[in-house]
């Protein structure tokens, strides 16, 4: 393990790693939930935890320049008393790092309308798998020529150390208002996004919660969360005053028509935090019903949210197991969570079979595997159930190029046999977790 | 395996999410996931299912730890850190295996027994020690920390040990005022400003009588459960009755309020209903009228009344009609005072402090004439050293008080 405080220690780092041919992963604040920072192979863990400094804020070109260990939320509390703050929003933003955004092209309940990390981060500075310290991308707006920026971001540590990011900031809205709409089925839930998507209403978020993980999260927070519902939408309208108001009626009336129980709007911007604060504890919270928990992070159309839904209940149904929803459902962004107990002998197969099946479900239904938790190691052998094999060797040559050693990050993302030596590198043995 | 007896529920709850992770103090000081919660509580699993032995890293990263709690609060799975460590640490007390050695190692033990055995819970030999440090202090013998923050004992004032409180001890009156060991000894006039209070809402306090000297909650951060229980029974003893329990340190009344669990008895059950913070108290009961001052107080929320009490709002309802509030913008942070901490690990205690005094002097605290408040005695003489205008809540409503005290 190494904790570099600049560009060069991290250089140094990695070239150290070369020399001796060791792999070498970047490790932000380890919130990720793909297994990407975790060391395989007995590799060096460069931590970024300690390169953790704002270097720079440009109020009138609304750019932030810092070192990729500031942790997300950090750096919006940072940029408050300018009125500025950073959109991608996390759930974990209170701890996860910027590096780590970058790394897993974070995706959080406010990227509906305002887009994912990497349509916030204008340049990365990297030390290249090569020990080269690259600027990718740059301050201008767009910058000409290929977007290696692009590619870097999402790459979930396979192509190279970020050490230093600039992104973009938005100014505070002038206005917010919180709802949270109570249902008695996540079916109605379900049509009452599609409706308002349909009707034109773009909210800031859009977070969906169904029953159990509603009493978990309430029972923690205690912020009026109703307890009996089957499901709650936490909706959230901001902009000027004028639009927020139509917008806000708009969706009551949209969820009334759906049958909501009942429509609450934040009063005070104490309630409004405490409101969402609920919904980011709440992979947290489940906790509170059984001690693990397997979540997975598809998206589907959001035209076929409740039949998606459906079958996912079924699923866990028929393993006999707790399932739970918690997902961004503006963007079809589903997480259902399958909560157990480790310690029941079998229930490993049961919690894979069912994440494999739920998984076969969201693809077929045109969605993808991944919404914002990245591949890692987790989905890394589901690849091929979203990518034909042409799509993998031209994936597997962008990072060939970047890392020819496949020393960087290594056996993550793209499953066994897509690098260029990877067989070789391994003397020709498939691994037993290998999807064929 | 159960090498640190801890609760095999307990310690599975943690999922490993890292939402603690900000909260903790000593993991924004290092950046080092073994001093971190997660990290912790992962070091207590490796142990506990011996997959790791207890060596000297393992002993060092449980007494790296404030125990501020700040990472319970935060976890919304509910795991219950502040038992975990506790226990672990008693565990370790008890396993020969984590005994120093060396011989500087064996003297600062030798001290540590001294301090926890001797001083601690024998009022009068604390009270003669004090003395002994004031001349001393005023002798220019001990040495001021180096450094633009100096940190290390507080500056002793003879009117601190020479204020009386002129209260009954051990009688029977409407509420104790518990006085404890270390806070009585140095910050005396805060006791004395919270009797005025309790007095000016027209009540008949007392204060604790022989053996209530010290609640045993450094004994119990430190892992000596047995000693820690043998203090807490001598405090039920100290304050009879049913009248409730009046404490003005925040540290010492979340150890009362946990004596239930630390002697697992119904008494001590019963006991720990009776306790109250002081601020917690009067707001119950009704503040007394205040007059605007027209001072600005920033409010420091000490970790064991924030995330163990949980009762830090009350501190802003006693104050908000004599005073402008502010918060600082670090959900309450440690400060780095932790009982013995700032004595036991000097410098992770003064990093954690630069910290805190950062987000303090990013509220306004350091302006002219801004006093900062703080409702633990730890924390107030940790920032006091820091520069800062520290004042107790009792003080400061005492102060705005329309009546004045009588
Ligand atoms: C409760 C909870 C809620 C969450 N909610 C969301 C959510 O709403 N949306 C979402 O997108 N994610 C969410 N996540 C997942 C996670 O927080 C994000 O993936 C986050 O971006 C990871 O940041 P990190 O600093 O913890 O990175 P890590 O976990 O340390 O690393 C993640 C990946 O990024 C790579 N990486 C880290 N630092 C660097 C660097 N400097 N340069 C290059 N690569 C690097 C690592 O190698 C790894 O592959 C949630 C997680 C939790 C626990
Ligand atoms: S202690 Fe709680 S908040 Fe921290 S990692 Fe474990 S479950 Fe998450
Ligand atoms: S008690 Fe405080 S110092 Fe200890 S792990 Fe929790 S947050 Fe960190």
């Amino acid at each position: 393990m190494c904790f570099p405080r600049s560009a060069s220690d991290a250089a140094a780092a990695v070239r150290a790693a070369r020399v001796h041919g060791v792999p070498y992963v970047a490790r932000g604040s380890g919130t990720g939930l793909a297994g990407g920072a975790t060391p395989l192979d007995d590799a060096l863990v460069i931590v970024t935890t300690q390169m953790n400094r704002v270097l720079e804020v440009d109020i009138d070109e609304r750019i932030a320049i810092v070192e990729p260990g500031v942790l997300n939320l950090d750096l919006s509390r940072h940029t408050r008393p300018q009125g500025l703050h950073y959109a991608p929003d996390p759930s974990s933003q209170q701890a996860c790092s910027i590096g780590g955004n970058v790394g897993t092209n974070a995706g959080g309940p406010h990227c509906l309308s305002s887009g994912v990390t990497s349509a916030h981060v204008l340049m990365v500075e990297a030390v290249l798998p090569t020990g080269d310290i690259a600027e990718l991308g740059s301050l201008a707006p767009d910058t000409p020529g290929y977007d290696l920026r692009g590619a870097f971001v999402g790459s979930e540590g396979t192509m190279g150390i970020c050490t230093k990011v600039a992104v973009r900031l938005m100014p505070n809205p002038p206005l917010v208002r919180t709802m949270l709409l109570d249902f008695m089925s996540v079916e109605a839930a379900g049509a009452t996004v599609s409706a308002m998507i349909a009707a034109g209403v773009v909210p800031a978020a859009l977070e969906m919660m169904d029953a159990e993980i509603t009493r978990a999260v309430e029972d923690f927070v205690g912020a009026g969360y109703p307890r009996d519902a089957a499901a709650v939408l936490l909706c959230e309208i901001d902009g000027l005053i004028e639009g927020v108001d139509y917008q806000v009626s708009e969706v009551r009336r949209i969820a009334q028509s759906h049958g909501a129980r009942s429509v609450r709007i934040a009063q005070t911007e104490a309630e409004r935090q405490l409101l969402w604060k609920g919904r980011k504890s709440a992979f947290g919270a489940i906790a509170r019903i059984a001690p693990d928990y397997y979540l997975h992070d598809a998206v589907v159309p959001r035209t076929k949210l409740v039949q998606v839904l459906e079958s996912v209940y079924a699923i866990a149904r028929a393993e006999q197991l707790t399932m739970m929803n918690v997902f961004h459902a503006g963007d079809g962004n589903l997480h259902p969570l399958i909560v157990f107990d480790s310690r029941e002998p079998g229930i490993w197969e049961r919690v894979h079979e069912a994440g494999s099946r739920i998984l076969h479900t969201c693809i077929d239904a045109g969605g993808v595997l991944s919404g914002e938790h990245g591949v890692g190691m987790e989905k890394r052998d589901l690849m091929p159930l979203q990518f034909s094999s042409d799509d993998l060797a031209a994936q597997g040559r962008l990072v060939d190029a970047f890392d020819p050693d496949g020393l960087a990050n290594p056996r993550k993302v793209l499953p066994h046999g897509w690098r260029c030596g990877e067989v070789q590198q391994r003397g020709g043995t498939i691994p037993d977790d290998t999807w064929i | 395996m159960n090498i640190l007896g801890l609760d095999d529920d307990e310690l599975i709850s943690c999922v490993g999410c890292g939402l603690c992770l900000p909260h903790c103090p000593t993991y924004r000081v290092t950046g080092l996931e073994i001093a971190s919660p997660r990290g912790r509580i992962a070091a207590m699993r490796a142990v506990e299912t011996g997959v790791a032995p207890i060596d000297a890293p393992f002993v060092d990263a449980m007494q790296e730890c404030v125990q501020c709690r700040g990472c319970e609060a935060a976890c919304p799975s509910g795991v219950p850190f502040g038992h975990l460590m506790e226990d672990t640490r008693a565990a370790l007390e008890l396993n020969a295996a984590s005994r120093p050695t060396a011989l500087a190692a064996r003297v600062r033990r030798g001290l540590e027994w001294i301090g926890y055995r001797v001083v601690l819970p024998n009022h009068r030999v604390l009270i003669a020690l004090s003395w002994l440090l004031l001349v001393a202090q005023r002798l220019h013998l001990v040495p001021k920390r180096f450094g633009p923050q100096r940190f290390g004992p507080p500056l002793l004032t003879r009117s601190s040990l020479m204020t009386k409180l002129d209260v009954s001890s051990g009688a029977l009156g409407d509420a104790w005022l518990f006085t404890g060991c270390v806070m009585d000894a140095w910050q005396r006039p805060t006791h004395l400003a919270a009797l005025q209070v309790l007095q000016a809402t027209g009540l008949r306090v007392a204060v604790p009588g022989r053996g209530g000297d010290c609640c045993g909650a450094l004994h119990e951060h430190a892992g000596r459960r047995a000693e820690a229980q043998h203090l807490a029974r001598k405090v039920m003893q100290s304050m009879p009755g049913d009248a409730p329990i009046v404490v003005d340190s925040a540290g010492c009344g979340a150890a009362l309020k946990q004596y239930g669990r630390l002697l697992g008895t119904e008494a001590a059950t019963d006991f720990s209903r009776r306790v109250f913070d002081f601020s917690e108290f009067v707001v119950q009961r009704g503040v007394p009228a205040t007059r605007a001052t027209g001072r600005t107080v920033v409010v420091q929320d000490p970790c064991h009344l924030r995330h163990v009490q949980k009762s830090h709002m009350a501190v802003r309802s006693l104050l908000s009609d004599g005073y402008e509030l502010v918060d600082t913008d670090d959900d309450g942070l440690c400060c780095g005072a932790g009982g013995a901490y700032s004595v036991l690990q000097p410098d992770l205690s003064r990093e954690i402090a630069m910290r805190k005094s950062a987000a303090l002097r990013a509220a306004g605290a350091d302006r002219p004439g801004v006093l900062v408040c703080s409702a633990n005695p730890g924390c107030a003489m940790q920032l006091t050293q820091a520069g800062f205008s520290v004042q107790h809540p009792a003080e400061l409503l005492r102060d705005a008080l329309k009546e004045g005290p009588r």
